[in-house]
């Protein structure tokens, strides 16, 4: 446009001045940024006109060559623009690629921070207790804990041995472990009531449970230390979870804790479980020291089915059953092979309240042969639960030149509906609603009954034991409210009752005659912290 | 009687004849897992067919080096196939899994294919990548993984290293530099090769991928070949990726007699050929002249002639404290 404007104007004799920035789209458009100053026309001669047409020529020549300079201009400022277009376009690519880099840095950055995150390790703080370990599991340290505050209110209590009392009946602060992956330990000292309502001397502090276990598979495990003998159901339960707070008559005639090597495991998902091995040996009921007491060995084992286990079948899921026992000979007479002294101050076997009702006279020892045999089951289903157990205990004794062949014979059953309506398991029971009275949450409640009988064998009386003193037999039967606030934390009230065959008839002051003498009539609570 | 007690006893033998789901895992590499892939199912088919079981074989894949830590570490590998043997002789040192010795089990070394190192480029290649010298150019941005995590990062590296040194008359001190300036160039480390074909190939990060060679044709055959160009240089480096038997861990799974057979059949006709298919040069001459035409002629040196074997080059470039950390400045 500005060219053809330029070229008419010249032909009509215009002059005309171009600003300096001829270049410039704003300064040139056809609107009038141009100047022209138009001179005078005159009609002279030839002369005049030679004049004119060379003015003419002068002014088409400075037009062309304006025009090439505009020309020139404006192919300059296309390729500054190309230049300048892709100056931007390497800038632009540059900035992408700083985009780029900068995000796929960042994502780079976050997968390392994942793949550091698991690599640290692990602390886990919860209901299950306190543990830490390595990102890969394979080392674990965990601290458990067990607390049990307990009362013991009897009857006529002016006649019996055992005080009402308020006990610390268990304080265990509990380590537990793995090491090496396929390495497990646990070491459980007790400070607290130590064997139940003994002297004073057993609630010393002293190593319940110690061992290290090698798990090459759940089939199969090797375990050495110290922990309890693989015989009677009862026993195996964790004290945390047993239905009331002593148990029953029938683990009065199983091993309690013992020092050996066992073999163990888990067939089939638990369908099956086995355990086999050798120990100390100790007497029925008795917690082993650290030590041996004689040369001689005892073999425990047990197995136990649970054939619906892994089943479709939910009512018969937890179902199991299965037999416990073990077989030793102590070529060493010793008392230690006896039944443990609990509640009194010679071996014989002692009630839910704690207290001994049969004891053996003074030398008796243990003398060869000692068998156990323990069958046993449960069922649980939903909030009901069933377990029982029956045991016998063969033991060979001695006093003086006589000796004899004793068998005694020992069975509970027990049962529990949680009326809150919670599952209950051998493993105790956990509250759908853990308390908090703030949002009307109380917790689980469970009714627990339970009956026992333990027959000490005829043969006993009179020589080996007192038969004015010591019963021949006990009953007991028992019922409980147990109440589950949390998984933590539990409350426990209970009521029992043992009565006697034999025994003393009248008033003996001490054990086992003033505790045959009469039933005896507990009532207990229990205040429990574990995790 | 005798009739009953041989049909209990044929029906013994029967039940205990019978077929058998068997399970391995293959802790391999990064770029392994379309190679893999097609192999185990040649191999389950093959076996089925000997002897009837069915064997299922799972794959791991991540950095070489990360692989073998793990595996260090306790993930139970039936079979090893790493990129590089430094990581299985780690197994074996550190973890003792299998015997020192393990890399004579098996013919070539227990290598039962190879492959090398190229570049790939931007389609059309406009920074005019060609050779080695072209990466350590101001303008030009390198994408590799990082050699302290990934094998074949660590083949990256000592293709480069051993270019400088045949361009320099084995001056190490220029091809310490050359190495450097070309890390220069490389704005983020992945931890795997298949990492870095991510970050140049999906994130359009960089100018050229060092990359192994399957890798490189692969990302061509998945992404286009309208996308990237396959550059290879005149000097590369012989990559040879190991494959071993984890004797502890196949003798407590029961698998050793399947591991066994199942890395023996990579050298097998059908083996070889995978191998061949998935651009992997293959050791039998029958499968190498079959996929010859996919590979450019190449001069290839080796790790233990420019670097004097695996053990030397670990802990001399990429140990802690070694040559790459001091060259590399992140």
């Amino acid at each position: 446009m500005k060219l053809n404007q330029l070229i008419l104007a010249t032909f009509a004799g215009m002059q005309f001045v171009f600003p300096a920035t001829a270049a410039d789209d704003t300064a040139t458009n056809s609107t009038g940024a141009a100047q022209a100053e138009i001179p005078a026309y005159t009609a002279n001669g030839g002369a005049t006109q030679s004049v004119e047409a060379a003015e003419i020529e002068a002014l088409k020549k400075e037009v062309q060559e304006l025009s090439q300079k505009v020309q020139a201009l404006e192919h300059q400022r296309d390729l500054d623009q190309q230049t300048n277009a892709a100056v931007a376009a390497d800038q632009i690519q540059d900035l992408d690629q700083k985009v780029r880099i900068l995000a796929r840095q960042r994502e780079l950055d976050q997968e390392s921070a994942v793949a550091a995150a698991k690599a640290q390790p692990r602390i886990s703080v919860g209901a299950n207790g306190f543990s830490f370990g390595s990102a890969d599991s394979n080392f674990v340290v965990a601290l458990h804990g067990v607390l049990q505050v307990d009362s013991r209110t009897f009857e006529q209590n002016d006649k019996v041995p055992g005080n009402d009392s308020i006990l610390l009946r268990r304080a265990r602060p509990i380590l537990s472990g793995t090491v090496y992956r396929d390495f497990d330990f646990l070491f459980v000292p007790e400070f607290g009531g130590g064997t139940p309502g003994a002297s004073s001397s057993a609630t010393t502090p002293s190593i319940y449970d110690a061992y290290v276990n090698y798990r090459y598979s759940p089939e199969f495990q090797i375990q050495a230390g110290k922990f309890k003998a693989p015989v009677g159901l009862e026993q195996l339960q964790a004290d945390v979870n047993l239905s009331f707070n002593e148990r029953s008559l029938v683990t009065d005639l199983v091993p309690n804790r013992d020092l050996g090597f066992e073999l163990h495991g888990d067939v089939a998902g638990g369908v099956l479980s086995y355990a086999a091995g050798i120990f100390n040996g100790v007497g029925d009921a008795r917690n082993s020291s650290n030590i041996g007491f004689q040369d001689d060995r005892e073999f425990n084992g047990r197995l136990f089915i649970q054939p619906f286990k892994q089943t479709s079948l939910k009512p018969l899921q937890n179902l199991g059953f299965g037999v416990g026992g073990s077989l030793g000979d102590s070529s060493i007479t010793n008392t230690l092979g006896l039944p443990s002294t609990t509640g009194g101050s010679q071996p014989g076997f002692f009630t839910d309240g704690q207290q001994q009702f049969f004891a053996y006279t003074n030398g008796v020892v243990a003398a060869h042969t000692h068998w156990r045999l323990s069958p046993q089951g449960y069922y649980y289903y939903g909030p009901f639960s069933l377990m029982g157990e029956y045991a016998i205990s063969d033991q060979d004794v001695r006093k003086g030149s006589r000796s004899a062949d004793l068998q005694n014979t020992a069975w509970e059953i027990s049962g529990g509906w949680v009326l809150t309506g919670e599952n209950a398991t051998f493993s105790g029971v956990t509250p759908k609603h853990p308390f908090d009275p703030r949002i009307g949450q109380w917790g689980a409640l469970q009714v627990v009954g339970r009956y026992a009988e333990l027959d000490v064998d005829k043969d006993a009386f009179p020589y080996f034991a007192n038969s004015a003193a010591s019963a021949s037999e006990a009953r007991a039967w028992a019922v409980g409210l147990n109440w589950y606030l949390n998984r933590n934390i539990r409350v426990n009230a209970s009521y029992s009752h043992t009565a006697f065959t034999g025994g003393a008839g009248g008033s003996p002051s001490a054990a086992p005659g003033s505790v045959s003498s009469h039933p005896e009539d507990v009532f207990f609570t229990r205040v429990q912290l574990s995790f | 009687m005798k009739t009953l007690l041989k049909i209990l006893l044929v029906s013994a033998l029967a039940i205990a004849a019978g077929a058998k789901d068997i399970k391995l895992l293959n802790v391999s590499y990064d770029p392994t897992r379309e190679l893999y892939q097609d192999y185990n199912t040649a191999f389950a088919r093959y076996w089925k067919a000997k002897t009837g079981d069915t064997v299922v074989v799972a794959q791991s894949h991540g950095g070489s080096g990360k692989q073998a830590q793990s595996v260090i570490n306790g993930l139970e590998a039936d079979v090893v196939t790493l990129a590089l043997a430094y990581d299985i002789d780690a197994i074996a040192q550190q973890a003792k899994l299998l015997p020192a010795d393990w890399q004579k089990r098996l013919p070539d070394n227990s290598t039962p294919y190879t492959s090398t190192i190229v570049f790939l480029v931007r389609k059309g290649n406009p920074k005019h990548i060609k050779d080695w010298d072209d990466l350590v150019k101001p303008n030009v941005v390198v994408v590799t993984p990082n050699p302290k995590t990934s094998g074949g990062a660590r083949w990256n590296y000592l293709a480069a290293w051993a270019y400088a040194l045949d361009k320099n008359g084995r001056d190490g001190a220029k091809a310490r530099d050359f190495v450097k300036r070309l890390y220069k160039n490389v704005p983020v480390l992945d931890s795997g090769a298949r990492g870095s074909t991510t970050t140049f190939v999906e994130r359009e990060i960089g100018d050229v991928l060092l990359a192994w060679e399957n890798e490189a044709h692969l990302a061509i055959k998945q992404f286009g070949a309208d996308k990237f160009d396959i550059v290879t240089p005149p000097l590369s480096i012989l990559a040879e990726p190991p494959v071993a038997v984890v004797d502890k861990v196949a003798k407590k799974h029961g698998t050793t007699d399947v591991a066994r057979a199942y890395l023996e059949y990579l050298y097998s006709d059908e083996g070889q050929d995978i191998a061949g298919r998935n651009f992997y040069r293959p050791r039998s001459e029958k499968a190498a002249a079959k996929y010859a035409g996919q590979f450019s002629p190449v001069k290839l040196v080796t790790v233990d002639e420019d670097f004097g074997g695996w053990q030397k080059a670990q802990k001399t470039h990429f140990a802690d404290g070694g040559v790459f950390d001091q060259i590399f400045q992140p």
